[in-house]
């Protein structure tokens, strides 16, 4: 049997053993245990996991991603969000559906500190429903605006996604973050304008709020300082060339413990679940990436990637098109993989296609983290969704997906202006490097 | 009696597991602060990527008890229990074949490693021990996923 037919009977055991509920990180190491087995021999599939998963295991580039989940856990566990939030109403409360928008800014401050979409969403969920609620919001706005607006904090560094792309692409962590930091505001501003748009044709969802003054304003900045200091320390010392993606990691975990336990806000009971969380959350990823790297080395002897590139360039194709299937690709895988495990798999498959169209490394890299986060909002699997349901267990999940629909439009038109507009990721970037 | 062994093993695992997790923090800010006064601490990326793998190699069967993988249920929630049962059966024997593959050859490789005399660059610390560790620790996970198995496998039968 030819390698390329073996490849493509081992994705359609993928998918199907992805729909028996298998974790998707033991479906890829198997079949792609078993296909590298079949194709090569027995025995270099032996060697070839065993090798694999120590070299996963072992390696310092991975350590980044721990560390950044750690200073997200601790910040979360913390408390760090409800102040964000406080702060964000003092200054959107009085308009329309402010409590919503409050929420949608204090989840990008929010992805400043921590790089998961799902513990976005669960810290603003457990904070800003409530709030919500007491002022009378709708359950559709209310939960659709923090399901959506948990999607901020993996666009904004750091990003979990961002540093797997940028390890399996071989583009600079540094660089990624940097180029994420405004189209996140581009979407910030996008999901304002959504809730504005829903507000003044549902009133009764989102009414009006406190008003304050400016000097209130002015005060409620007070202790966000430290927070925001040891963001500006993580995101300038890696682009400073201070220090490497780890260390900055590393810096800024030990940072907002630092500023945790000034702050009065840390206690042991709360560190040590950090620690718990960081630990279940990274074995999650990093067995992810183990799987992918073991069913990337099947992949590359099926040649299936190498034939997907060289057929796509002799298609007489427009690139703008190849482009927009992938990206539909991704639209649709993500409604029903998870968003890390998506990107793992079809990376080594997309990625040499989009750089031989001669598109930007780096845009190509945000564009797929933001069609992905689409993915987080819409049935059937929106993760987002599903962890607000878990909080709110009293708002139905059809409603949460209903809510979350205006926030959907607004991520496409947010990357519609992406797309036509790259500089949008890629002045910032440039500047810098 | 077996099974609340395991989950002894599974916490202490865990526990090791966060001190790893915690010291990789200290070290690498600890490496940056000290670095600035020219006195870089040496072998800390060394350190730190052993530290990684016990961290990691420690979460293994910890997360795979707390179900803390990403996976597809839309499909099989709506199955009844019995089916999810045989479902779940057949998953679990395939994990358990790959895990079980992973832990017997790094094992292997880790004697290979060890035959050789290999030594870490900067600390001359002999790395196989680690390979060891991922060796043992995945025939814990293979124990945790014996005992899942089990289980489906009395929801399968039942009436």
């Amino acid at each position: 049997m030819n390698p390329t037919l073996i490849g493509l009977i081992g994705i359609a055991l993928l998918f199907l053993l992805f729909f028996s509920r298998m974790p998707v990180a033991y479906c890829m190491a198997f079949v792609g245990f078993v296909g590298f087995s079949v194709i090569v021999t027995g025995k270099a599939g032996l060697s070839l996991v065993a090798r694999d998963v120590y070299d996963v295991f072992s390696s310092y580039g991975l350590t980044v991603i721990p560390l950044f989940i750690l200073m997200g856990q601790l910040s979360f566990n913390a408390g760090i969000s409800r102040k964000l939030y406080d702060t964000a109403y003092k200054f959107t409360g009085k308009i329309p559906g402010g409590l919503a928008m409050a929420t949608v800014w204090a989840c990008a401050a929010f992805g400043a500190v921590c790089g998961s979409s799902p513990a976005t969403a669960a810290t603003m969920a457990t904070v800003g429903l409530p709030e919500m609620k007491r002022y009378g919001y709708g359950d559709e706005l209310a939960a659709g605006s923090v399901a959506s607006g948990g999607s901020l904090g993996m666009l904004m560094p750091p990003s979990v996604v961002l540093i797997i792309y940028g390890i399996m692409t071989e583009q600079s962590i540094g660089q990624l973050f940097i180029a994420g930091i405004v189209p996140a505001l581009l979407i910030t501003v996008c999901f304002m304008g959504a809730i504005y748009l829903y507000v003044v044709r549902h009133p009764e969802q989102g009414a009006r709020g406190e008003a304050f003054s400016f000097k209130e304003k002015i005060r409620s900045l007070k202790g966000l300082g430290e927070t925001m200091a040891v963001f500006a320390l993580v995101m300038g010392g890696l682009f400073l060339g201070w220090f490497t993606p780890t260390e900055a990691g590393g810096v800024g975990a030990f940072g907002t413990l630092m500023v945790t336990i000034f702050q009065r806000r840390m206690t042991w009971a709360k560190f040590v679940k950090s620690l718990y969380e960081t630990l279940r959350t990274s074995c999650m990823v990093l067995l992810l990436i183990t799987g992918a790297t073991i069913f990337g080395h099947f992949l590359a002897v099926t040649r299936i990637p190498f034939n997907m590139a060289s057929w796509v360039a002799a298609a007489d194709i427009p690139s703008y098109m190849i482009v927009g299937l992938i990206l539909l690709i991704y639209l649709v895988g993500g409604c029903f993989i998870d968003a890390l495990a998506l990107i793992m798999l079809t990376i080594p498959i997309f990625y040499p296609i989009v750089m031989d169209l001669g598109y930007d490394p780096i845009w190509f890299g945000i564009v797929i983290t933001l069609v992905t986060q689409m993915g987080v909002i819409t049935p059937p699997v929106g993760i987002n969704v599903y962890v607000v349901s878990g909080v709110a267990k009293d708002i139905e999940l059809e409603k949460i997906f209903k809510g979350a629909m205006p926030f959907l439009a607004a991520l496409i038109v947010g990357t519609l202006i992406l797309m036509i507009f790259p500089g949008i990721a890629l002045w910032l970037p440039e500047l810098m490097y | 009696m077996i099974k609340k062994k395991l989950d002894g093993l599974i916490d202490i695992l865990k526990m090791i597991g966060a001190f790893s997790i915690a010291a990789m923090m200290v070290l690498t800010c600890a490496d940056v602060i000290m670095r600035g006064f020219g006195h870089p601490i040496s072998g800390a990326v060394e350190i730190s990527g052993f530290l990684a793998t016990v961290a990691l190699a420690c979460s293994m069967p910890f997360t795979h008890a707390v179900k803390g993988h990403v996976g597809v249920d839309m499909l099989t929630r709506r199955l009844s229990p019995r089916i999810q049962g045989i479902i779940d059966f057949k998953t679990g024997i395939f994990a358990l074949i790959i895990f079980l593959v992973i832990s017997w050859q790094s094992f292997t490789y880790a004697s290979s490693l060890k035959k050789s005399g290999e030594l870490s660059m900067t600390l001359e610390f002999p790395s196989y021990v680690f390979v060891y560790f991922i060796s043992l620790a995945f025939a814990i996970l293979c124990m945790v996923i014996l005992f899942d198995i089990i289980h489906s496998f009395g929801k399968a039968t039942e009436k």
